[in-house]
Formats: structure tokens, sequence, C-alpha cells
């Protein structure tokens, strides 16, 4: 075939093109360290990379997530710590408290030991976070949750919400207990409470005490619904059930009294309750499930509760009634609050322990994401290095060629 | 027949043959230029000496129109892949790209939901969205930018074409007046002509029609003629008809009328390629983005209006994007009837990654056509994509609101032939912006607390939702397992209509309440009755629920009910590689058969310098032979004139 001299320069200069820009592709991709470099040149490869990107990106943003839970986790770990020793103390004082032989200064002084127990109590549930921010308020995190009325009794003002988490795609973690769950409840498995007060809420006038309640027959009909015993006269009593707006008697019985050591039992809904002593007319107890709506549980009145009765001298029978009375309420309370501390606590544990699986898991997944990441865009130096030397190789024939037909002429040899 | 005279016309030969040598040799490098070829013929009857029949061309009409069209093809590829390669390029930036801004963004949502009131999250939070919408912005605008040039690029087509066919024209003319004088075409004319058609070529894809092997008639692909004879027929850059930001290519009939052509007429050459490039990917692109702008905007606006803000107050609207756009055609019946459009949050999932053409029936009824598939919007389920809801639409008087893919559109009383063009997300992402800049403005908390055992979803905040809720109170209902009220608490109504206790609501309904909207799922269990109660939360400092919701965001399938916003980003990026990887094979192996044709072409009509020169060697002897003849018969001669002496 005849071959223009045009030709044979524009074939040269056409393979000199092809292999210069070959060569800086490799050359490219060499100092970006990535095979794919612009999205065309694999277009597949490209788009999977923006996914796994986000995958990994999304990981990333469970991992920080985690991060903060376990934080607030831990502190709150490490105040319920603090309560839970704060309760066994004052449970301690309680017990030394009830020997009889203590006098009222003795009782005094326990009493602001326990004062100061209490608000060392009252510190911890209002503890904040590095940023200002209180723990134990539920949403409320921005005004201390616990605060004293006017009376001087603690009241929480925070709500019942407690603050979630994504710590993972398909997990919501809570990462913080509000004060009601911690210092105003009691596991589910908690019995029955007894209080020795009128039904509005003045101290009873004789000196009945009791001891109990029990429970004796979980499968009664009536069981689980709390109750009142009131006596009408020293000699009879009512027994009284709530139904939702006032007390109604459901039966009568007779009340024998101080019968030497042996006291009285009284038994409703598979649930006794012995009573000795004198009462009056009027006076109450009321015996009520311990998570339940007749008397909530709240562990700052039960110290408050506890503190008054030690501080008050206990000089007539109706005192040392209810001495005796608010101490075997207090004591129960306490083993019910720190029952429930423990729980909580430990449902934090188990978050925390999560926390570390759920993150090792998420190590996991970023090292796959990472790997699948470097597969679809990353650059085999090996390869691509080898590929460079060899497009070197290849541009350097061409310039060759060029060359020597160049300087192929007939005109050398006119 | 004298030796004298048969050595001149051998002289003769020679010096011609040296001439076209020369004329190869000097225009060797010459586009366009075609070798010529002495071809000698003995001398006519009687005469013994040689002649000059013809200094042939050598041109191969057959070759030419070959490689004409190979080069079309090859200069649209090559046109579109500079193009598209700039898109490439963009979208290979990793660091800078949209993707990663959109992780960084939901990674400081992330941290809202860690610490809901700490002013560094929420400055983060601003942060990461003014950047990401700054991102937007920019990547429309270069898009916009893209088609800026393309317009300007359409225009300097044009007058290079019209330039050109006019030249072609005044050829015509010459060389049928050359042919007229001297019986032959002169070949410099006839190479000018070739090669103003090979350029021709390069601009656009035509079709040549040699009239009688002489004149050059061209035409449009679809027939219409730029040259016939020594007429021509000129092309205009002008503004469509559906878009005044836009250039398309106009042809001038005989009477002088311009007539809009299709963007799909010219597919070859440059201006082909950069048509084909306009109305495949970057319109496509740019929608997209729009797109993913818009969705990822709507979607985070509504879930942040169903926030709640540290001063107490409803979520704001956060992002912000461009309006949609739409044009009527100019020869419309009244050009202002299109009144307003605007994007329908409640059916925003529907919104495409097109734009749309509406016309009418006879009878006033809109024809919603997609510009990208040509499909004809004709769906009978309101939750398909493609029903038009003609609720608000009068087709007595033409006028009214049309609602599909996404958008209302409000119309003035059309006339028959009307014609708008409607474009929800072209431009949307050049007008992203965040629209709250007070960090106490971000809605981390809930603003309604919803309770109740009723089975709602998809819930809905309008701007001022809850505004007739008393403090502290709240609006509830309830339902028997037939859906019939049995209490009722508040404004509870269904399209707009109050409803009392003993209506019936249907399971799949719409419910507001006060500016609140959700979807009743279910009826409650046979024998029960269900409540919902709606007030509004305590806006606690605490509260994470709605960051926790705007979190979410991330992996719901926001785009077009399909996708999620990455995955949307993906698909883009996955588009445009695409698109830019099968252009760049195309080109590379039209490119090879373009580089083919021109060598075959050279090889019958370029100039080998050995053999010109090989050439020039043989015409010095075979002139020095004819000279020898000549003076030999001189001698000859001069022997006859001395005999006398």
């Amino acid at each position: 075939m005849r071959i223009s001299t045009v030709t044979i320069f524009e074939q040269s200069v056409a393979s000199l093109n092809r292999q210069q820009s070959s060569l800086q592709h490799t050359s490219l991709q060499i100092s970006s360290g990535r095979r794919v470099v612009n999205p065309s040149d694999d277009p597949q490869a490209a788009s999977r990379a923006v996914g796994v990107d986000q995958s990994l990106a999304i990981t990333d943003q469970y991992k920080d997530s985690r991060i903060s839970a376990r934080n607030s986790l831990s502190q709150a770990d490490s105040i319920l710590g603090s309560v839970k020793d704060a309760i066994i103390s004052a449970k301690g004082l309680l017990v030394q408290a009830s020997s009889d032989t203590l006098s009222d200064v003795d009782r005094e002084s326990v009493a602001s030991e326990l004062k100061g127990i209490y608000e060392t109590m009252l510190g911890q549930a209002n503890a904040t976070d590095g940023n200002g921010r209180y723990l134990f308020g539920g949403y409320k995190d921005n005004a201390q949750p616990f605060k004293k009325d006017a009376s001087g009794s603690v009241q929480y003002q925070g709500d019942n919400n407690a603050r979630e988490q994504r710590i993972d795609a398909t997990r919501l973690m809570a990462v913080a207990d509000n004060g009601k769950t911690i210092f105003k409840s009691v596991p589910s498995s908690a019995g029955y409470v007894a209080e020795a007060k009128k039904a509005d809420g003045s101290l009873n006038s004789g000196n009945v005490t009791f001891r109990g309640p029990q429970i004796r027959d979980v499968n009664d009909a009536d069981y689980g619904t709390d109750f009142r015993i009131t006596f009408n006269t020293p000699a009879t009593f009512n027994i009284e059930t709530f139904d939702g707006t006032d007390w109604n008697a459901v039966q009568t019985e007779g009340y024998t009294g101080n019968l030497g050591d042996t006291s009285q039992q009284v038994t409703y809904g598979g649930v006794s309750i012995n009573l000795e002593g004198t009462p009056a007319a009027g006076d109450s107890i009321l015996v009520a499930q311990a998570g339940g709506e007749q008397r909530e549980p709240n562990l700052f009145r039960t110290m408050e509760e506890a503190i008054r009765v030690l501080e008050d001298p206990a000089d007539t029978d109706a005192k040392k009634a209810d001495l005796r009375n608010t101490l075997n309420t207090s004591m129960r309370d306490l083993d019910n609050a720190l029952d429930n501390v423990l729980t909580v606590r430990a449902s934090a544990g188990a978050r925390l322990n999560e926390l570390d699986v759920v993150d090792v898991v998420g190590a996991n997944r970023m090292m796959n994401y990472t790997e699948t990441l470097s597969d679809l865009v990353d650059l085999d130096y090996a390869e691509a290095i080898s590929e460079y030397s060899l497009r070197q190789v290849g541009l350097q024939a061409a310039q060759k060629t060029f060359v020597d037909i160049k300087g192929l002429s007939l005109l050398n040899y006119m | 027949m004298s030796m004298f005279s048969i050595g001149l016309s051998g002289l003769n030969a020679a010096q011609n043959a040296l001439n076209t040598v020369s004329s190869n040799a000097s225009n060797m490098l010459t586009p366009g230029y075609n070798r010529q070829i002495t071809m000698l013929g003995e001398g006519s009857a009687g005469s013994k000496g040689v002649q000059v029949n013809d200094i042939e061309r050598q041109f191969n009409t057959y070759v030419a129109s070959q490689l004409n069209n190979a080069k079309t093809q090859s200069s649209a590829l090559s046109t579109y892949n500079q193009q598209v390669s700039q898109i490439d390029s963009l979208l290979a930036d990793r660091a800078a790209g949209l993707s990663p801004l959109m992780q960084k963004f939901f990674s400081s949502i992330e941290d809202l939901a860690s610490a809901p009131s700490d002013p560094a999250a929420r400055q983060g939070v601003l942060g990461t969205a003014n950047t990401l919408s700054a991102q937007f912005r920019s990547f429309d605008g270069y898009l916009q930018d893209m088609q800026g040039n393309i317009n300007g690029q359409i225009e300097d087509e044009v007058t290079q074409i019209n330039n050109t066919t006019e030249q072609i024209a005044g050829l015509n003319k010459e060389i049928a007046l050359a042919r007229a004088r001297t019986g032959v075409a002169p070949n410099s004319l006839l190479n000018q002509r070739d090669h103003l058609v090979s350029e021709l070529n390069e601009r656009m894809d035509l079709r040549l029609n040699i009239q009688d092997g002489k004149s050059y008639n061209i035409s449009l692909p679809n027939g219409q003629p730029l040259v016939t004879g020594t007429d021509t027929f000129k092309l205009e850059a002008r503004q469509a008809d559906y878009d005044p930001q836009r250039t398309v290519v106009g042809y001038i009939d005989g009477g002088g009328n311009p007539v809009q052509l299709d963007e799909s007429t010219i597919t070859g050459g440059t201006l082909g390629g950069l048509m084909t490039f306009r109305s495949e990917t970057l319109d496509k692109t740019q929608n997209q983005i729009g797109q993913l702008a818009v969705s990822l905007a709507t979607a985070f606006n509504e879930q942040h209006k169903q926030g709640v803000d540290l001063n107490g107050d409803q979520g704001e609207n956060f992002f912000a994007t461009r309006s949609p756009q739409g044009y009527g055609y100019t020869n419309n019946s009244d050009p202002n009837l299109l009144t307003s459009i605007e994007f329908d949050p409640a059916t925003v999932d529907k919104l495409r990654a097109t734009d749309y053409t509406v016309s009418f029936d006879a009878a006033s009824n809109p024809i919603v056509t997609r510009n990208d598939n040509g499909e004809v919007l004709n769906g009978t389920d309101p939750e398909d994509s493609d029903f038009v809801d003609l609720s608000e639409w009068n087709a007595g008087t033409g006028e009214g609101e049309i609602t599909f893919g996404g958008v209302t559109v409000s119309l003035n009383p059309v006339a028959n032939g009307d014609r708008f063009e409607i474009q929800p997300v072209r431009r949307a992402a050049g007008g992203m912006d965040t629209k709250i800049a007070d960090l106490d403005k971000i809605a981390a908390a809930s603003f309604a607390e919803f309770e109740g055992d009723l089975d709602i979803g998809d819930v809905r905040m309008a701007e001022g939702a809850l505004g007739a809720l008393p403090e502290g109170d709240s609006f509830s209902f309830s339902l028997d397992e037939n859906g019939v009220i049995t209490e009722l608490d508040g404004p509870v109504t269904v399209d707009g209509n109050a409803l009392s206790v003993g209506d019936t609501i249907a399971a799949g309904s719409r419910i507001a309440v006060d500016g609140v909207e959700f979807t009743l799922n279910e009826f409650p269990k046979v024998g029960e009755t269900a409540t919902l109660t709606i007030g509004l939360s305590d806006a606690s400092s605490g509260d994470n629920r709605n960051a926790l919701a705007l979190q979410n965001l991330q992996s719901q399938n926001v785009v077009g009910g399909r996708a999620s916003v990455t995955g949307a980003y993906a698909s883009i990026v996955s588009d445009v590689g695409n698109r830019s990887n099968i252009t760049q094979v195309n080109l590379e192996a039209r490119q090879g058969l373009t580089d083919q044709l021109r060598a075959v072409q050279q090889s019958e009509s370029g100039v080998n310098l050995d053999e010109e020169l090989a050439n020039l060697l043989q015409y010095q002897q075979y002139y020095a032979a004819n000279a020898r003849v000549i003076d030999t018969a001189g001698s000859l001669l001069d022997t006859i004139l001395n005999l006398r002496g």
C-alpha cells in the first residue's frame, strides 16, 4: 500500500500521544494511591465506594455515639455506687437506732449522722456531667432535679424520660436513668410495706405497733389489694380498701389489744400483719405494695421520716410507738431502695457491657468496610509500578521509531 | 512533424510534470490537498510528440464521504467526552464532594443527639449544614456554568457553520464559472470545496448530494437544505421556545422565517456532541443534584418542624432550596398564564430528576409528559409516581392547579395548544441554603407528645401546628373497631371536614388535628377502642428525640421514596461514570476507525515525499532527454547547412 508521508508522521505522533497519556494515567494512579481516580475509571466500583464510604461514616458515627454513651453511663454508674454505699450506711444507723438501750440523746446523734448521709445523697442525686447538665433529671437536664420545698422535704422536678442514643443501626440505648427510676422506685419483687399513720397523714394517737407485714397466700382472691386497718374504737377496726376516690370498709373485726406477749394477727388478701398495743379511735395502719399507688416509694422521704423520729424525743407511749413503727417502715423502705439502686446499677452495667460488645462488632465492621473500600478503589502498587515501567518502555520505543522513521528519506542519498 | 516540435512537446510535457511534482511537494502539508498526477498521452493523429491529457486530482469520492462520516461521529464523541469528563472530575473529588459533606453533617447531628443543649454541638450542626449547602450551590454553579458555556459554543458553531456553507455556495459558483470558461474545473477550487465539506462535517452531521457530478448540495439530516447550488439557507442560535435560558439551533427557511429545530435533529459533529451531552447528561445530572437537594431539604425540614427549639418554639424550616422553574412556550395564547409552581411537601417522594411538558387536549385536560423518557403521566392510583392530581383543576374554564411529580402548578385559563415546560428540580440546588442562623433555633427536642394506643404513622406538622391548644391541655379522640369516633376532644378533620362523635374515619386516611397530620394505619382490634392524645411536650433541654429522628434520616429512603441521600449520590456517580466511560470507549473505537479511513484516504490522495523525489529525478532526466532531442535536431540541421560550405 502507498503510504503518504503525512500518514507516517501522523501515525507516529498518534502513537506517541497514546503512550504518553497511558503513562500519565498510571503515574496519576501512583501519585494518588488510587486505582479509581475518576468515576469513569470504574463506574461500578466508584459508586459502590460511595455506598461503602457512607457505611463507614455511619459506623464511625455510632462509635462516637458509644463513646458519649459510655461516658454518661460510667458517670451514672459511679454515682449509683456511692448511693448504694450511702443506703447501706443509713440502714446500719437505723439498725443501731432501733436498739431499746439508746437514749434520746444517742438517737439524736444518730439522726445527725443520718442527716449527713441524706445531704450527701441529695448532692449525688443532683450530680452534673462535665457540661453542667444534671444527670438524673430525665429530659429536664438544665435544672436541679431534686429540690427542697418550703417544708424542707425533697421534691423531684425532673420527668420520667430517659435520654436515648443510637449506638448501632438498630439499637437505641437509654444512656441515662432519671431520678424517678433511681430514687422513687422499687423493684417489682418488693413486697408489702406497712405504715402507721392516720388517713390524713397525721400521727396515730394510740400506741399500737406492728410487725410485718408478711405475705401468706399469693393465691388469695384479694391478693395485691392495698388495705388500711382503721380503728373505729379501741376494740374494733375496719379493713378498708380504696376504690379510686374513697376508703371503704370491707369488713369489721374485733381488736383484743395487748394480750401479754402475743400480738393479734390481722390477715387480708393473703397478707398478714401483727398488731400490739392500745389504739385510739381513728388510728390507722396502711398495708400497701411497696411500689403501689397508695404509697409511692421515695428514698428521700424515707430518710426524712427516719430523721424526724430520731430527732424527736420519745417521751410518750405514742411517740415510742411512732419511733418503733417508723424505724420498722424505714428499714423496709431502705431495703427496697437498695435493691432498686442495685437493679438500676446492674442495668447500667449491662448496658456498658453491651457497648463493649457492640464496639467489637463495630470495629470488625469498620475493618471490613475499610478493606472493601480499599479493594474497590485503592491501587495495587506492585502492579501499578510494573505497569508504569512497561508504559515507559512503550513510550521510549515509540520515540525511537519516530526518530528512525524521520531519518528515512531519499534526500539523504541525493 | 519535425524533431523540433516532437522535442518541444516533450519539453512541454516535462515542464508540466515537473510543475505537478513541485506542487505536490510544496502542498505536502496543506490540509485538504489532493495529490495530482500528470497524465501524458501520445500526440494526436499525425503528430508523433507527447501531450498532457490531464493533471489528475487523486480524489476518491467514496472514501472521502466515508471519512467525513467517521469524522462527524468521532468529533461528536470527542466533544461529548471533553464535556462529560468535566463532570467526571467534579465527582472524583472524594474529600470535598457532596458525599463526605453529607456524612459530616449527619455526624454533627449525632453529636447533637448526644448533647442536645450543648452550644458546641449546635454550632457543629450549623457549621456542617452551611458547608453542605454551599457545596450544593457550588455543584449547581459549576453545572450551570457548563450550560452557559454550551450556549456560547452553540452560537460559535452556528456562526462557523453559516460561514462555511456560504463559502461552499461561493465555490459552487466559481467552479461552475471556471468550468464554463475552460471546460475543466481547477483542482485547487475542488480541493478547497472538499476540504470545506470535511470541515463542516466536523461541526455537524449533514447530507451531501452532488448534483450532476458538479455542484454540491448540502442539507440537514432531516432534509432541510443548507446549500443548493449557489444559494444558502442559514441556521441561527436562538432561545428555546420552552426555556429562555437555553440556546438551541433554529433554521431560517426560504421565506426568512426562523423555525426551531428539535434538539435531537443534529447529533453529529461538535454541535451534535454538545447538544447530545446537554440533553443526555448535563440536564440529568443537574436534575439529579437538584432532586437530591430538594429531597434532603424537604425531609429535613419536615422532621425539623416536628421538633421544638431551646426557646420552646416549634422548629422552623432548616434548609431552603430554589423554587421549581417553569416557562410557557413563546407561542402560547398569553405569556403570563403560569402563575406559580411550588413543591408539594406531601408528595415530595414523587420528585423525579426530570423536566416535564404540560400540554392540553381539546377539553382542556392537562397532558403531562416526562421529558427524559417521553412517558405520559397517566397513573390511576394517587400513590403512584405517575399520578396527576386534578382535584383542583377546572377543565371547563381551563384553569386551576395541577399536582404531579412533587410539584403544584397553578395556571390562569389556558387555550388549546398552550404548552408549558416545568423544571421542578433543575436549579433547586443553586438555592440550597441554611435558613437557621441562631443556635437556639435548632429543634432537637420533640414538639408534640403522642400518647395512646391508636396505630398511626407518617406524621407531618405544619408551621404553627397545635397553636390552638391551650397551655397544658391536649387534644384526644377514640375510635372503635369500625373507625367510628366514640370520644372526641379537639378539632379533628379529614380532608378539611371537621368530624364529630359518631363519624367514621376510614383506615389509611389522613387525619389532621390543628396542623398535625398523620395517617390512620389500622383500626383497633375487634371489641376494643383505641385512643390518641396529642399534647405539647415540655420542651426540655435534654430531650433529644427529634435529633435522633433527624439523624435517622440519613438511612431513610428520602430521595424519590427509593434511595437514601447517599444512595442517590452514588447513582449520580455511577451514571456519570458510566456515561463518561462508555464515551471514552466509543471514542477510542471510533477514532481508530477514523484514523484507518484517513490512512486509506491518504494512501490515495496524500503526498509521499520519496515518491515525489523519485519523480523529480525522472522528470529531470525526461526534460534533459527532450532537450537533447532538440539539440540533436539542431546538429542535424547544422550538418545539412554545412554541406554548402
